[in-house]
Order: C-alpha cells, then sequence, then structure tokens
C-alpha cells in the first residue's frame, strides 16, 4: 500500500513540473512584455530608465531559467505574485473567488449523482425497459448539452417566465443560506446535466457487470427479491467505479464553471479566469492555471490512491 | 448469452432462444437506429452548411433596420436578431465555420495524436515514459481551461481557436493508438514480420495502423462533437470567432444581451450546437457498439 502511494506521488511530479514550465512558457510566448501591458495604460511619456527599472522590477531582465525558478519557488511558498490590473496580492485576488465555484460543483455533483446512480440501477436492472430508455436519453441529451443552451432556458424560463428564482448573481451561504441556495440552484444543474451523463452511464455500464455475477445469480437461487439483490448484494461492488469516475470529474467541474459562472454572473474562479484572459492580467491566469492543474492531479491521485485501497488488485498492474 | 444460461434453468429451452433472439435484434436495431440518426443528422447538418448559399432565404449579413429582434415568422423562420439579419439564414452559414472548425480540428488532432501513440506504443521504454508524461501534464487540465490558456496566448480568433480545440484533443487519440499498439505488437504476426527483417516504420503502417483506425474513427466522431462544444464555448466566452466572422456560438454569445426580449437569439443556434453536438454522439456511440460487437 505504502509503495503503491509513493510510486503515485513520484508520478506526479514530471507530470507538475510540465504542466509548471508549459504555463511560464505560453505565458512568455506572449507577444510584448509585462512593461508593454503595464506601459500601455499609462498616458504620458515614459523614458527608457522607467521601462529599465519595470523591467528590474519585475524581474524579467534576468534569464528566463532563473526567472522559472524564482517563480516557483514563491508559488510553493505560496506567493502567486500580483496582479496586472489592480497591483493586488493575486492570492488575495483568487481566494474569495473559490468558495462560489466549489460551493456550485458540489452541489452539481451531488445533483447528479442522486439522479445518475439511481436511474443507472434502474436501466441496468430492467434493461430495454422505460427506466432504461430514459437513461439512454439523460446521456444523450445531457452529454450533448451546452452549458450556455441548459443556462440559457432555466433563466428565461425559471427566472424571467416565472419569476421563480434570480437570474444571477452570488450569495455566500454563511451570509443567507436560503438565499445562497436560491442563487446557486440553476448553476449547478446547468453544471450537473453532463456531469449526470457520465455518472449514469458509468452506473448502467458498472450495475450490469455486477449483476451477471454468480454470487447475484446465487442470491436469486436463494429466492431473494431484486430490490433486496440489487441493493444489498450489488449496490457496493457496483458502486466503487462510480466513484472513482466522480473522483474523476474535478475537471468536468471547472470546464463547467467558466461558461456557466459567465451566463449567471457568479463571481468564480472560471468567471475570474475569464476576465483575466481578456483583461489579459497574466499572472492571475499563470496561478489559477496551476492551481487548477495541481487540484485536477491530485483528485486523480488521490482517485488512484482510494482505488487501490480497495481494490488490492489494481495496484499490482 | 447470460439470458440463454439463466432461462434455460427453468427448462425452457427452446422459448429462451427465441426470445434471447429477439432481445439481441431488438437490441441490434435500437443501436442500428442509433448510429443511423447520428450519421443522418450530421449528413443533413453538413449537407444544409454545404448548400447555404442556395438555401439561405436571405444573405446572411443583409441588414434590415426595420425587422430588428423580430420573434420568428413566416417571413423569418428564427426570427432576426438585433440588426435584424435572418437567424436562419445566419444558422445555415455559421454551420460551415462551426463543422469545418470541428472536423479541422479532429483531423489535426489524428495526424499529431496517432503517430505519438504508435511510436511511445511500438518503441516503449523511455521514448513512451517521456511522451506519456507530456501528455498526462496535457491532460492535467480541463479541456476547456487549456483550449482557453492557448487561445488567450494565440490570441483571439477562428484559426487559433481550432488550433487549441486540436491540441486539447491529441492526448485522446495518442492514448488510445498507444493502448491498441501495445495489444498488439506481440501478435505472431508482429513478430513474424520483425523476424525477417521488416523495418520498424514499414511495420507501424502496414500490419499495426490498420488495427487502429476503427477505434480511431469512433473516437474522431465522439470527438467532432465535443469539438463543436468547444468552439462554440470559445466563441461564446468572445475567444473564438470575432466580428463579422460568426459561428454558432458567437451567435449565443451575442445573443445572451437580449435573452428578455428575443429568446430565439439564444436558443435557436444553441439548439443547433446541441442537435449537431447529439448526431456526433449518437453516430459514435453506434459505432463503438458495433465495433465492439465485433
Amino acid at each position: 500500500m505504502l509503495s503503491l502511494i509513493t510510486r503515485r506521488v513520484i508520478a506526479t511530479i514530471p507530470v507538475l513540473f510540465l504542466v509548471s514550465v508549459a504555463v511560464f512558457g505560453l505565458m512568455r510566448l506572449l507577444p510584448g512584455d509585462v512593461t508593454d501591458l503595464i506601459l500601455s495604460d499609462a498616458q504620458a511619456n515614459v523614458s527608457e530608465e522607467q521601462v529599465a527599472e519595470l523591467r528590474r522590477q519585475y524581474g524579467i531582465d534576468q534569464p528566463v531559467y532563473i526567472q522559472y525558478a524564482k517563480w516557483v519557488g514563491r508559488l510553493a511558498t505560496g506567493d502567486l505574485g500580483v496582479s496586472f490590473r489592480n497591483k493586488q496580492d493575486v492570492g488575495q485576488i483568487i481566494l474569495p473567488r473559490l468558495w462560489p465555484t466549489l460551493q456550485i460543483g458540489l452541489m452539481a455533483i451531488l445533483l447528479a449523482t442522486a439522479v445518475g446512480v439511481p436511474l443507472g440501477a434502474l436501466s441496468a436492472s430492467f434493461p430495454n425497459s422505460l427506466w432504461d430508455k430514459l437513461g439512454s436519453l439523460i446521456t444523450f441529451v445531457g452529454a450533448s448539452t451546452p452549458y450556455f443552451l441548459a443556462g440559457g432556458v432555466l433563466i428565461y424560463v425559471v427566472s424571467l417566465q416565472f419569476n421563480l428564482l434570480p437570474p444571477s448573481g452570488y450569495v455566500s451561504p454563511l451570509v443567507d443560506f436560503q438565499e445562497s441556495l436560491r442563487r446557486s440552484i440553476m448553476p449547478a444543474v446547468t453544471i450537473s446535466l453532463s456531469l449526470a451523463a457520465i455518472i449514469l452511464r458509468q452506473s448502467r455500464a458498472s450495475f450490469s457487470d455486477v449483476l451477471q455475477l454468480p454470487y447475484i445469480r446465487t442470491a436469486y437461487a436463494k429466492g431473494l427479491s431484486k430490490s433486496t439483490v440489487v441493493l444489498k448484494h450489488a449496490l457496493k461492488n457496483a458502486l466503487l467505479p462510480v466513484v472513482t469516475i466522480l473522483g474523476l470529474q474535478l475537471g468536468l467541474v471547472f470546464s463547467g464553471a467558466v461558461v456557466t459562472e459567465t451566463v449567471f454572473a457568479v463571481p468564480g474562479i472560471g468567471r475570474l479566469l475569464v476576465d483575466s484572459i481578456l483583461g489579459r492580467d497574466y499572472p492571475v491566469v499563470q496561478a489559477l492555471v496551476m492551481i487548477i492543474a495541481v487540484a485536477v492531479t491530485f483528485s486523480t491521485l488521490l482517485v488512484d490512491i482510494v482505488y487501490g485501497a480497495l481494490d488490492p488488485r489494481s495496484s499490482r498492474s | 448469452m447470460t439470458i440463454a444460461t439463466e432461462q434455460s434453468l427453468d427448462g425452457s429451452h427452446p422459448l429462451t432462444m427465441k426470445k434471447a433472439t429477439r432481445q439481441v435484434r431488438d437490441h441490434l436495431a435500437l443501436i442500428g437506429t442509433a448510429t443511423w440518426i447520428g450519421g443522418g443528422i450530421l449528413l443533413v447538418l453538413g449537407i444544409a452548411a454545404l448548400l447555404a448559399p442556395v438555401l439561405a432565404p436571405y444573405d446572411p449579413d443583409a441588414i434590415d433596420y426595420r425587422a430588428l429582434l423580430s420573434s420568428p415568422s413566416a417571413d423569418h423562420w428564427l426570427g432576426t436578431d438585433e440588426l435584424g439579419r435572418d437567424i436562419f439564414s445566419r444558422l445555415l452559414f455559421g454551420a460551415r465555420l462551426s463543422l469545418l472548425v470541428a472536423f479541422a480540428s479532429v483531423l489535426i488532432g489524428i495526424g499529431a495524436g496517432v503517430p505519438i501513440g504508435l511510436i511511445a506504443g511500438y518503441v516503449g521504454g523511455v521514448v513512451d515514459e517521456l511522451l506519456m508524461r507530456v501528455l498526462d501534464s496535457i491532460i492535467a487540465l480541463p479541456p476547456l481551461v487549456l483550449a482557453l490558456t492557448i487561445s488567450a496566448v494565440l490570441g483571439p480568433g477562428l484559426v487559433n481557436a481550432t488550433i487549441a480545440i486540436a491540441i486539447v484533443s491529441i492526448p485522446t487519440f495518442a492514448r488510445l493508438t498507444r493502448g491498441q499498439v501495445l495489444s498488439i505488437k506481440n501478435n505472431d504476426y508482429v513478430l513474424a514480420a520483425r523476424s525477417v527483417g521488416v523495418r520498424p516504420f514499414l511495420i507501424l503502417v502496414r500490419h499495426i495502423l490498420p488495427n487502429v483506425i476503427s477505434p480511431v474513427i469512433v473516437q474522431a466522431t465522439l470527438g467532432i462533437g465535443f469539438a463543436i462544444i468547444l468552439e462554440s464555448s470559445l466563441s461564446f466566452i468572445g475567444l473564438g470567432a470575432q466580428p463579422p466572422t460568426s459561428t454558432w456560438g458567437s451567435m449565443v454569445q451575442v445573443g445572451f444581451e437580449y435573452l428578455d426580449i428575443a429568446p430565439w437569439f439564444v436558443i435557436c443556434p444553441s439548439i443547433a450546437i446541441f442537435i449537431a453536438v447529439l448526431g456526433a454522439n449518437l453516430l459514435g456511440d453506434g459505432l463503438r457498439n458495433q465495433t465492439m460487437r465485433r
């Protein structure tokens, strides 16, 4: 077990190294440098000395590998740099934006699981039934619906036509719990569609695999009812792959956040990423991309380790 | 097969066989239908895009200030946009770009991904390890986030969006190909070819590549749906098509400002995207089931 963890952790090091080099390199590939961006805002003429001073201040007069090493060193200590746009500490900008994204993402995962797992189990238990057909309908529709279509329809119908929920914005649950739910439920439903499609498909596949195993036939032979067999005997074994696939969907939640937070004007990190890219605030972009990559890599790592612990066969391969 | 075994416990063998055959036939018919529907959707969209100049009732760029944001009617089947342009005509012309970007990015993705997978799988060792770590680091970023970042660096525009989407799709094709290569590279016929001294390049192209083609085609079909979603999302955010060029995604972007007074402006292009992606998913899924059965 320990060797599995060590092996997996070591495997993530080159990945994170490459991601950091890529992120750092991409930002250096941009036309012009920091000084051009900052000085483009300045009205007055700037002297050569002032440009040189700025370049020194941002450390871009040094060789690239030294800039990279310093950047990584600062990242490791939690110093994410300073925003071009408002000269604020990048960490301070990102931190308050994390919560809305996480809250909506978590709600989306819960919703998708609540729909996907039972429907997947029903589809597998009654193949070709109405349940199964409903299941494949949701799978295809969920996987094919762009976030802005789901979001647009929800805003138009729920908010504009029936005035049931506010169309945009975010309130922290610590400020007003009920209002927080009211504002985050539509973004969560929007993100949950594609998640539900994946979970449903995985649950169906995994339940139908398990339901064909000999111990299930034995359970039926003992005269147990279908619901007992599915819920008591099949559920535990069928759920393992589902939990795994769930752990690998963090990336999808971030992808969903980018569009959904734009549609619903949610001040999360998806929206912040879009705003920073459009506003060419590269320190924020760099930091956000790195944070997302680290989060996704570690969630994959965690899934690997948990899976290895639950199913010892997998750690041998 | 399982159905037959289960039922034969009751001793009703002939009936079971009949039932099993019927179920298999129903199932095949169902999959066949999905494949046909998916392929049909893509075909119709492709033809509509090709024949856009013939089919479009209006010039897609003709501005009509007397018909700003007018709702769907006999004159304008899907209504008009904020400049009074006919949405149906714009959808037809937008289809050309949306589909072109999707096809082009998938083709580039295959062009880069398949050779990488072939080399990684066949050569193995350090080369494989190195290539796989690079691909892992691409996968560490969610597709849309990666596409956004690449577009941000390359600058907004459709060509750059195509490149971004292509890069995002490379790992999928490379990994798929590598897996296929690993599963067949020690087959007798490959070993035989190697033992008589056939050059590795020829072995890869003549003996291994043909086995990779069908899973790659399945993945490419699903990839087209994915590329359409990515392109429209990039355009929706403002990093894809730039005015006056417009794709389905950029139409949605503009339309969102008028969601309360002209919902068709958002809904029509969104539904076009949905239908295209659904078509690709149905076709891809159907093809996958058929190849798996074989």
